[in-house]
């Protein structure tokens, strides 16, 4: 139902527009650093990096917004989780950019690595999956979907076990041969930053469930 | 939006407040003002101590509620109440002696009513229809009812002069210390910022958190960030129905019927 004060709908659709934004970006930005990286493309991957500027931007605009609303129309109940719930995804979802900068950041060192094929697939494989449920989160906020929000939170798990398992992956390689341990390594950071997206995906479906019923999702699914 | 089922439209929540002790107990209450009910089967309780404030949009019954907590609808013909209000185990609606259900529950209204006296005597007039006192006891009761209602710093200077003289936002704490004089358990406040400035408005605000030491408050406010700030417990009306009724914090960030939501998200209608 809409606000008997129009501007309030308005403000509140702005909001998400920006939030919609900025989550489109963080997700291009994940998927671009990962597809830099495995096609060995310097230039995809600064592109990315210097991309990131707009999302500390955006971060930031959406902050501006946030506190101005909560000034001027004093959000309560459900609009008011929206208002929180906005300016901490802006903070999830900014994080996301400089992780994917720092995953770009790599890829352009990679990309003059000698590096055998088979080592870039379980990254490749990791990404597409963080990348996969950062734009489901996105979705279920957009569609004020719970469904799709509590799906992303449950299958927190499948992330961390595909880490787990790069890291083994990765540290066989460099058991094997120790002209690996450098690139290696890079790539063992790659899979933490992705790790770590995927928490910030499972963060923003959280609040999603927040802004939509009013509880807190606790105790997250862990190995 | 898709966070409610549509059946919530129509459902109602009352909360339970635990092992709070309740000063006034409202129950199954209906009213009706000649032969149409203004209030639906009423039940709400009112925590000791506690200030529980009740919204709602206009016609909604909230200040009928509050006018039966101490039976000022018995003045006029015609207005009847079925069900009980248990006031320390007592029903009032089966109380003969009113004088003295309007000193344990003492009340203030929405536009300032000092009586055309000194200050002094605005706030004695109440004491003296129920208690003899001496001068000096008199003395200490009125200043303790101005320092409670926050206004003593501002008027003890000018006892003598006329309340009619005060300012709309001292008349107004001029009245609660009336009311507070005579040493209410329960004080009912109907809209008491609605006539005031801002800065009055939050010193009201302010003497109602201190009230709430020694009397439980109801208070019946069209300002929801009002009834956010002081209340302890909001009840939320409508049609003669409560919809919602819950602690404070909750019913704000987290309303549990459809209709609570709209109504304080402004959505309503």
């Amino acid at each position: 139902m809409e606000h008997t004060v129009k501007a309030f709908d308005d403000d509140l659709a702005a909001l998400s527009g920006l939030i919609a934004r900025l989550g489109a970006l963080a997700a291009s930005e994940t998927a671009d650093a990962v597809q830099a990286l495995i096609t060995r493309d310097a230039d995809l991957a600064q592109a990315v990096v210097e991309r990131d500027r707009t999302l500390d931007e955006l971060e930031i605009q959406i902050e501006e917004a946030a506190v101005s609303m909560m000034a001027r129309r004093q959000p309560v109940a459900i609009d008011l989780r929206r208002s929180v719930a906005a300016m901490k995804m802006a903070g999830n979802l900014e994080r996301c950019g400089d992780l994917a900068k720092n995953i770009a950041k790599r890829a352009i060192v990679l990309a003059d690595m000698e590096l055998p094929g088979p080592m870039l697939r379980p990254i490749e494989r990791m990404g597409l999956l963080v990348s996969q449920r950062l734009r489901l989160a996105l979705t279920a906020y957009a569609e004020d979907d719970l469904v799709r929000a509590t799906e992303v939170w449950t299958r927190d798990r499948e992330v961390d076990e595909d880490y787990e398992s790069v890291f083994r992956e990765l540290l066989t390689y460099m058991m094997g041969d120790a002209r690996l341990i450098a690139s290696s390594t890079h790539l063992l950071f790659v899979a933490k930053n992705l790790e770590r997206i995927g928490d910030h995906a499972t963060n923003i479906a959280e609040l999603v469930h927040y802004a939509m019923t009013g509880e807190q999702l606790v105790a997250r699914p862990k190995i | 939006m898709n966070t409610l089922n549509p059946t919530e439209g129509f459902e109602t929540s009352i909360a339970s407040v635990g092992d709070a002790p309740v000063k006034v107990d409202v129950r199954n209450l209906n009213f009706f003002y000649g032969g149409s009910p203004a209030l639906k089967s009423v039940s709400i309780p009112f925590v000791k101590n506690q200030v529980t404030a009740l919204i709602g949009p206009s016609g909604c019954g909230k200040s009928t509620l509050l006018r039966t907590l101490n039976r000022m609808y018995a003045l006029y013909p015609g207005q009847k109440a079925e069900g009980e209000i248990i006031l320390d185990g007592e029903n009032i609606l089966a109380s003969k002696d009113l004088a003295r259900l309007r000193a344990r529950v003492g009340m203030v209204f929405q536009k300032p009513t000092p009586f055309p006296m000194s200050v002094y005597d605005n706030v004695a007039f109440g004491v003296r229809l129920y208690e003899t006192l001496s001068k000096a006891d008199m003395d200490v009761r009125v200043q303790d009812a101005l320092t409670r209602a926050a206004l003593w710093n501002e008027v003890k200077d000018n006892l003598k002069g006329p309340g009619l003289g005060l300012s709309g936002g001292q008349q107004q704490r001029l009245c609660v210390a009336r009311g507070v004089a005579v040493r209410p358990e329960v004080l009912l406040l109907d809209e008491p910022t609605s006539a005031l400035d801002p800065i009055s408005s939050a010193k009201l605000e302010e003497t109602v958190t201190q009230l709430k030491a020694d009397h439980t408050i109801v208070i019946v406010t069209h300002n929801l960030g009002q009834a956010a700030r002081v209340s302890d417990y909001t009840g939320f009306m409508y049609l003669g129905e409560l919809v919602e009724f819950g602690p404070t914090n909750q019913v704000f960030t987290r309303p549990a019927t459809r209709r609570t939501s709209d109504y304080i998200t402004g959505r309503f209608g």
